[in-house]
């Protein structure tokens, strides 16, 4: 577990070492004043979760194709728990397909970011989600606005 | 018509024959009873004669008797006399005959009986005569005073017999006028008679005739349905059966004996000779099903097996259903159909299904691979060539720096080409749902996915009005990114390319080069750009899976692009043609039809 102090709190769940590695360096990159947490699979992050002195996340990025617990696993998790129903949830998955779009977006998921394939889209994708406006974003959501387009 | 309809009636027809008949029986009565009478007045006619003939007799048999007396008394020759005048045979002859003629009739009895004596007298004043004219103390005066009484006698006896015979003769009149009016009656009736037993017979001839042929005509009809039916039944491969329910006597058609492997009536047909042919593993079932339904009276539906005499198995549909024959009993009818052939087809295509299904699912599984387990390592890759341009580039040499652009152009080639599979193989796939689909908003939408590329390459797009059409949306949209990708990929270097959606009429030229039966079977949309073209030779080659045109490597495409427009377009049951010059341009026409695809 690998923890950035700052004053907005990222989660990133995702079994890739090197997704992990992009992401936390595009964060460092953006000089944002942020604290990222990180976690290698679905167990992990819901361990941490559940403990009751976490402090509640801002965004949590939630890759779906992990071992144990899966993204949407831990997504059903989360919408169950009134706790965390202020947690706004981006999918962050190198899937497109129509199936895991539509079952994420019904299990109450923000928005769905397909991982992009350039770094610079990666920073650009990670800057405006943490900076979005997830009243306004929520309010106007549907399928196709869950998709997030760069 | 009413006529000729109430004479086909048999049931009316019967009654009129009756009521025929008991005239017919009427009028025979009175014919006989009429011929007795006349018989009867025949008879005393004749009996009238006779007996004035008899009297006519006895009255010439007196008259000779006198002449002769007169004669011996004039000659006084013996030979006139002899012994008639003591003999009176031939006068009691006629006499006793007169009484037999006589003895219906009490007056003319007593007539007769009143003659009789007045024979009698005469006959003694016949001898007493006689003896006075042999006597030797005759007198002419004497003799002569007797003739005179004797002839006074005579006088009287004629003038009775007269009478009698005029009063005979009266009522022979009377009689023979009865007779005549009797006569008529009796022609006119016999007359009736004749005809109406020819008029009956005549009408019961014909009806027969009209009946016969009737009936030769239903026969006909009967025997020629059949035969049909009988074809019909070996053609179809089904037999039936019935079974008359308060008899239990059971009927089978030929074929239902063929079904069973037997030639037809090969076997007395009853349950227990049929049931032997019964699959033993259905034997039970079949014949509870039989047996419950009736009692129940329920009409059975179910599937079973034959097991032919030759070892055939055959699958076989048996339906009953129970009716009421003419007298009223209850029949059930079964009709077995063999679903042989029907039934293996369905095996064999469960088989295939369930392959196909298999098939699907690794399909399936490929697809995943392509889109997901191939996607990632190469987004990895192009993540790391992204991190080496940003940090490492100038640590290379001019060599390695066109090396690495190398890298990052095929690992980019390979990614198109990933997605171009995966669209391609997500037109193959099964679910098709077909919904109103309006392209000016599809076109939108593109339109905003294609935006960067669309500035990048200064192109100028114009859309006229489109219509909304019954497709599949995710492949509509598939359709025209790839047409308008091809347009903005494929343009001319020194050209700001120019592109432009629009929906068309439908041309004549169209109906005879397309073989389309009206101009509204059809939308006909049209992409047209100012690109690089290609020579027209290539129109039906460049929507091939995997085939590329040979152009500058520059503008090298997968060849997956225009093989899934094809696809697309023939999944929405249309078809998709180009027009091309090289340097001048390509249009695309996408014929969409206007009808429901469902």
């Amino acid at each position: 577990m690998i923890t950035h102090q700052d004053s907005m709190h990222i989660l990133l769940a995702d079994d890739d070492e090197d997704d992990r590695t992009f992401f936390s360096e595009a964060i460092q990159e953006l000089k944002m004043n942020n604290k990222l947490t990180l976690f290698k699979d679905g167990n992990d992050l819901m361990d941490y979760l559940v403990l009751p002195e976490t402090k509640l996340p801002h965004v949590l990025f939630l890759d779906l194709n992990m071992p144990g617990k899966t993204g949407i696993d831990c997504l059903k998790e989360i919408r169950a728990n009134a706790r965390f129903k202020d947690v706004s949830i981006a999918i962050y998955s190198t899937s497109s397909s129509e199936k895991d779009i539509e079952d994420t977006f019904i299990e109450g998921a923000n928005i769905y970011i397909k991982k992009p394939n350039d770094f610079s889209k990666l920073k650009k994708v990670i800057k405006e989600v943490v900076n979005m406006n997830w009243q306004f974003h929520t309010s106007g959501l549907n399928i196709e606005t869950f998709f997030f387009s760069i | 018509m009413k006529i000729l309809g109430l004479y086909k009636n048999t049931q009316v027809f019967k009654v009129a024959l009756a009521i025929a008949i008991v005239v017919v029986c009427y009028i025979a009565s009175m014919f006989y009873s009429q011929m007795k009478k006349l018989d009867a007045t025949v008879d005393l006619i004749s009996n009238s004669n006779k007996t004035q003939l008899e009297l006519e007799q006895l009255l010439s048999v007196i008259s000779n008797y006198e002449m002769s007396l007169r004669s011996y008394i004039i000659t006084k020759e013996e030979r006139y006399i002899e012994d008639r005048f003591l003999n009176r045979g031939k006068i009691e002859e006629s006499l006793a005959r007169l009484e037999v003629l006589t003895n219906n009739d009490v007056t003319r009895y007593d007539d007769v009986e009143r003659l009789r004596k007045l024979i009698d007298l005469r006959f003694k004043l016949f001898r007493k005569t006689l003896l006075l004219a042999q006597s030797k103390k005759s007198t002419p005066l004497a003799i002569n005073q007797m003739l005179v009484e004797s002839g006074q006698v005579t006088d009287m006896m004629k003038s009775f017999v007269t009478k009698i015979i005029f009063s005979e003769s009266t009522k022979t009149e009377f009689e023979n006028n009865n007779h005549q009016f009797e006569l008529q009656d009796s022609i006119i009736t016999a007359f009736l008679l004749v005809i109406l037993s020819l008029l009956i017979l005549l009408l019961s001839f014909q009806k027969m005739n009209i009946d016969i042929v009737e009936l030769k005509k239903t026969n006909d009809q009967l025997k020629l349905l059949n035969e049909s039916y009988k074809t019909a039944e070996m053609t179809a491969g089904f037999g039936h059966w019935m079974v008359n329910v308060e008899t239990n006597k059971y009927t089978f058609s030929d074929n239902l004996f063929r079904l069973m492997g037997e030639e037809p009536n090969a076997f007395e047909p009853n349950l227990e000779n049929s049931i032997k042919y019964i699959h033993p593993d259905d034997m039970a079932y079949v014949t509870k099903v039989h047996q419950d339904s009736l009692v129940n009276q329920q009409a059975t539906s179910m599937i079973f097996r034959f097991l032919t005499a030759q070892g055939e198995t055959k699958y076989i549909m048996g339906a009953g259903s129970f009716t009421r024959n003419g007298s009223d009993e209850l029949i059930k009818i079964g009709v077995n159909y063999d679903i042989t052939n029907q039934y293996q087809k369905t095996l064999e295509l469960e088989e295939n299904y369930k392959e196909l299904k298999f098939i699907n699912t690794e399909l399936e599984a490929f697809n995943n691979i392509v889109s997901h387990d191939l996607q990632e390592p190469l987004r990895k890759i192009q993540m790391f060539i992204s991190r080496l341009e940003d940090k490492e580039m100038s640590l290379l040499s001019q060599q390695g720096k066109d090396y690495f652009s190398k890298i990052r152009l095929t690992a980019n080639r390979m990614q198109t080409l990933l997605i171009d599979l995966v669209n391609y193989s997500r037109t193959i796939k099964g679910d098709k749902v077909f919904v109103d689909t309006d392209l000016n908003k599809v076109v939108e939408e593109i339109l905003q996915d294609l935006s960067i590329s669309i500035e990048d390459k200064k192109a100028t797009v114009a859309i006229g009005n489109l219509p909304t059409v019954k497709a599949i949306p995710f492949q509509v949209k598939q359709l025209f990114i790839n047409l308008l990708s091809n347009s903005l990929k494929y343009s001319q270097e020194d050209k700001l390319p120019k592109i432009s959606i629009t929906a068309e009429e439908i041309t004549d030229s169209d109906l005879t080069d397309y073989k389309i039966s009206t101009k509204n079977d059809y939308y006909k949309i049209v992409i047209s750009d100012n690109g690089i073209g290609f020579k027209q030779e290539y129109a039906e080659k460049v929507f091939l899976l995997f085939k590329r045109l040979e152009t500058d490597p520059k503008y090298a495409g997968t060849g997956l692009g225009l093989a899934i427009c094809s696809r697309i377009v023939e999944n929405h049951k249309g078809f998709i043609k180009v027009e091309a010059k090289p340097n001048i341009g390509a249009k695309f026409y996408i014929f969409l039809p206007k009808v429901d695809l469902i």
